[in-house]
């Protein structure tokens, strides 16, 4: 099919409207991107191939968009994979910056959609031919890069490490998942908890838990003080939004654009691990401000963002020239090709140059509608935190619910999890453990298990994971200077915290 | 084929869903140990001091709020199955929640606040309802 | 309050009245809201989309509203094991009484545990396939291997429809020579894309899959490291005739006609073949009144006759197979017996 018959005036609307509707998902925590594109997928079996497309693909690029928001204002993921963007958003957003910190995430958003956008139209199938050269044995070693973040990520080296390995404890409660390969069989449930725990816990529900009901209990905690003075500072009392702020940041933003489109590539590491890998890379090799990321660091913003959206560009690549989704929405997107009559799998641009053409086409403009939409709507957006908390917690309480219900299509017990981990993550704050490697390890647990035991039973042996290509060994040399920079940059944080302990005694 | 090696490993399918749990697990106690050794100190000052709540806890709004969210997911849960599939658990039960919710945390329970709060109760969980559950066909309980 | 607020509180109200209004008033044994569970969690998978179909079609049909939910298998079994009023009902397929078989945690016996409701559909996509550059041509090819002594490893998914296959294989292999099965292992992984994978790499001589998934892999060029070749089918001849004639993507029915028996046969116990159709179905709760299962029938026989269905099944490569519930469980229990069978025989030897 030629692509002038699929590109009308209606296509470029539904990329608008889909992209709008997206951000709206990805904004509201506990709503994502994933579920944006499953609610409306039924709404595309009226359309027509081109037009269907394009409303799905501007619904993926605003979802992913959209989870920003939240991130730097609430502290609340909006979508799993903005994760990393809190870590640096909201700590601006407290001193009066949460607009210059979003407009820092929407351009860094642009930059990587657009990045992959371009990697994914010159360089799909030689990738996809590239991908396959990564087997279990290669996926582990990306998982155990990323792992390597726990230990800088935390308050303290150990602290960090024990939260992480907590986290991916945690992540193994239950059976081991036929659907990636396991064996059916339950562990670390204890006999009379078996009908509920079989599932184990659901990512979403935990990370909806940890993220937005902990930060309502601990608001609690403190008595829901309402503050209006510093409300009206929050807003954008702080520096104002210059682009300059992107100079010097060349190479995060490509590292972390080719990080996010790298991992999309990949089939099963999933997207909210490529925020976290940018953001991991970007902090220990920063050399200018290591202290400042936790802190408020604009380049820890522009490595999450980049990456994620970077991750929409690299997940496309495995689904057109392997019939592979890279990530969870780009799996619904099999759904859609499907109904249309289209055929993904590794002849599929060869076949239908057309649709190919659209689907770059649609995804541009989509990328381009979104910060368009995203810097219009900011100041609105942005007065969220104005609303007084009174109204505005037990609303966000209810939108998680919404959110750890639908994840998997209407399951009672994903909300109770909510509300297990929503206190779970109030005490972790209590004991002084830290939250982000407890998530990081939370949810590359299991991938890291499946592709360690998948390994061994394939090779029998713990050499492979050395021996096994040249990619893999490559892998350990970006492993060891991980660890190294990383040890590195905790022993210093140290010893300054000794000197300022000892400076003010 | 080479010598058999310490580094050769042989996972059997049928309980290959304990060989990383063990792993972790192992590493989870070996850190706890490591890190309960690092903070002994406060550990030994928490632990003569007696464990009590953090004196300066607004115990009413936190336990109000568990309670209250505890409370919320039963009443959903069994609205939604006496009235099945038509979201009415969700929309039924949000309304009094959000209501309760905002006098818990309102410090000053004026007119005009209750007033307010009570609009915000009606008016957020029908949105969500019609928008999610109405117009886009979301499962809700 | 002004008047932007008040006209603003009028449209909400006009759209809330608009949402209680009942979908339907009619008389009839059903309730006007089903929830539709199925055993799997993709939305994209071909059982959603399979019940799709049926969900939309029912609903259409009765004026009640069907609404899908993929919540995963465990969940599933659970919704409608709680629920007897026939608000919830389950569409799934062989897995449910296969995983049983295999004797996969959790599972139980759903001829005793549930009502076994209407057969729909098949998907007739279940395949095994080879890297083109494989010596073996044949299933025959690969049981020859097998009894010299040639190990075969075969890429599945634990415990449902892609092993019943490799049992098949292996049951076969016995038949031709005794013990010779033991060459033939299975390499557990999970998604299509790991199996793909694993042959890639060569870890698998064979993996499953399916028409739908990896017919474009069939047709790469000889030297691509990911070049595939059909070896075998598991669908009966029957259902792979009433396929469409174009059969799917570039592979005609015609071709597709060779990779299952008589063409390529996989015996059963030395007289008749072994096939194995994935029938799609409908599972109630164990007490849902009969006259909600007659009249979930009496729809879909209606629907059938219609047959406008059948052409939307078949433009998404699914075959129209309706059997009302009490032929249905017949059917089912029939082939539960076939493949006891056929498990009970490969582990007596293990």
């Amino acid at each position: 099919m030629d692509v002038l018959a699929l590109i009308s005036p209606a296509f470029f609307g539904l990329v608008a409207a889909g992209t709008v509707i997206g951000i709206f998902f990805g904004a509201i925590p506990g709503l994502t991107a994933t579920m944006a594109v499953a609610v409306c997928l039924p709404l595309t079996y009226s359309m027509g191939l081109g037009t269907g497309l394009a409303f799905l693909l501007g619904l993926y690029v605003g979802g992913i968009s959209g989870g920003l928001v939240p991130a730097v204002l609430l502290n609340i993921p909006g979508t799993p994979s903005s994760i990393a963007t809190t870590f640096d958003g909201y700590p601006m957003a407290r001193r009066g910056e949460g607009e210059r910190a979003l407009k820092i995430g929407i351009c860094a958003s642009l930059f990587g959609g657009l990045f992959s956008l371009v990697v994914l139209y010159l360089f799909a199938p030689p990738l996809a031919d590239f991908a396959i050269k990564f087997s279990f044995v290669e996926k582990f070693l990306i998982i155990l890069l990323a792992l390597t973040l726990l230990a800088a990520l935390g308050s303290g080296m150990l602290t960090g490490l024990f939260s992480g390995v907590l986290g991916m404890f945690v992540s193994l409660v239950g059976v081991y998942d036929i659907n990636n390969g396991g064996n059916g069989d339950i562990r670390l449930v204890p006999g009379f908890l078996e009908t509920w725990l079989e599932s184990g816990f659901s990512l979403l529900p935990v990370l909806i838990g940890v993220f937005g009901l902990t930060a309502v209990l601990i608001e609690a905690e403190h008595g829901v003080r309402e503050d209006a003075a510093t409300k009206k500072l929050l807003l954008a009392s702080g520096k104002p939004f210059r682009l300059s702020v992107f100079r010097g940041q060349w190479v995060n933003l490509l590292r972390s654009s080719a990080i996010g489109t790298f991992v999309g590539l990949l089939p099963g590491i999933g997207g909210s691990a490529a925020s976290i890998l940018a953001y991991s890379q970007e902090k220990t090799f920063n050399r200018k401000e290591p202290d400042a990321f936790g802190k408020g660091a604009p380049s820890g913003i522009i490595a999450s963002e980049s990456a994620n959206n970077g991750l929409t560009g690299g997940a496309l690549i495995p689904l057109l020239s392997l019939g592979i989704p890279g990530d969870a929405t780009t799996a619904i997107l099999i759904g859609a090709f499907t109904l249309q009559g289209i055929q993904v799998g590794p002849l599929f641009i060869g076949d239908n140059p057309g649709v190919w053409q659209a689907i770059v086409i649609a995804m541009l403009f989509a990328n381009l509608c979104m910060v368009l939409v995203m810097l219009f709507a900011i100041r609105p957006i942005a007065r969220v935190v104005m609303v007084p908390k009174y109204l505005l917690l037990p609303i966000i309480l209810m939108m998680c619910v919404v959110g750890a219900y639908t994840i998997n299509s209407g399951v009672m017990f994903d909300v109770w999890t909510m509300l297990a981990f929503g206190v779970f993550g109030w005490l972790i704050y209590k004991l002084r453990l830290d939250m982000a490697p407890f998530v990081i390890g939370f949810i590359l647990g299991p991938s890291a298990e499946v592709y360690f035991v998948k390994s061994l039973e394939s090779f029998g042996t713990l050499t492979i994971f050395f021996t096994k290509s040249w990619i893999a060994m490559l892998l350990w040399v970006l492993i060891l200077a991980s660890v190294t920079a990383s040890v590195a940059i905790a022993r210093a944080g140290a010893r300054r915290a000794r000197m300022a302990a000892a400076a003010e005694a | 084929m080479s010598a058999p090696s310490l580094l050769d490993v042989t996972i059997d399918f049928s309980t290959s869903h304990l060989v990383f749990p063990t792993i972790v697990g192992t590493l989870l106690v070996l850190m706890g140990a490591v890190l309960a050794v690092a903070r002994r100190h406060e550990i030994r000052a928490a632990l003569a001091g007696g464990i009590g709540w953090p004196t300066d806890m607004d115990g009413l709004r936190f336990f109000g709020t568990l309670v209250l969210t505890a409370v919320y997911f039963l009443a959903m849960n069994e609205i939604g199955w006496r009235w099945p599939n038509r979201g009415f658990g969700f929309l039924s039960a949000s309304m009094p929640f959000l209501f309760a919710m905002s006098v818990l945390y309102l410090h000053e329970r004026s007119r005009r606040h209750l007033m307010l709060a009570a609009v915000v109760a009606v008016l957020a969980p029908l949105v969500a309802w019609l928008v999610l559950f109405r117009l886009f066909d979301v499962s809700l309980p | 309050m002004n008047r932007r607020q008040f006209s603003v509180l009028g449209l909400i109200g006009g759209l809330a009245a608009a949402g209680f209004m009942p979908l339907s008033a009619g008389a009839q044994p059903l309730p006007d809201a089903i929830r539709m569970v199925i055993g799997s969690n993709a939305v994209s998978g071909d059982t959603y989309q399979n019940a799709s179909i049926i969900a939309e079609a029912l609903s259409a049909h009765l004026g009640i509203k069907v609404k899908v939910d993929a919540v995963g298998i465990s969940e599933a079994f659970k919704a409608v094991g709680r629920d007897p009023r026939g608000t919830t009902v389950m569409f799934h397929h062989d897995q449910s009484y296969l995983s049983h078989l295999y004797g996969v945690r959790g599972f139980s016996d759903i001829f005793s545990a549930y009502k076994v409701g209407p057969v729909v559909s098949v998907n007739p996509g279940n395949a095994y396939l080879v890297p083109k550059q494989s010596p073996y041509q044949s299933v025959d090819d690969l049981l020859k291997a097998a009894a010299d002594g040639t190990r075969i490893r075969v890429g599945i998914q634990a415990g449902g429809v892609s092993e019943i296959g490799y049992s098949a294989l292996k049951n076969a292999a016995r038949l031709a020579k005794p013990g010779s099965e033991a060459n033939i292992v299975a390499v557990n992984s999970g998604s299509q894309a790991d199996k793909n994978q694993q042959l890639f790499d060569g870890q698998v001589e064979v993996i499953n899959g399916s028409v739908q998934a990896n017919e474009q892999f069939t047709r790469l060029p000889d030297d691509d490291q990911k070049a595939m070749r059909f070896l075998w089918l598991t669908a009966s001849r029957e259902i792979i005739e009433e396929a469409p004639e174009a059969g799917f993507g570039q592979t005609s029915r015609e071709q597709l006609l060779q990779y299952v028996t008589p063409a390529m046969r996989v015996t059963l116990d030395g007289q008749q073949d072994f096939v194995f159709d994935k029938d799609f179905f409908l599972l109630y709760n164990k007490d849902m009144p009969d006259e909600m299962v007659k009249a979930i029938d009496e729809a879909l026989a209606a629907i059938y006759a219609k047959g406008d269905i059948q052409k939307t099944l078949k433009s998404s490569f699914f075959i129209p197979h309706f059997l009302p519930s009490q032929e249905a469980a017949a059917y089912l229990k029939t082939k539960d017996g076939n493949y006891r069978q056929v498990i009970e025989a490969i582990a007596a030897k293990n």
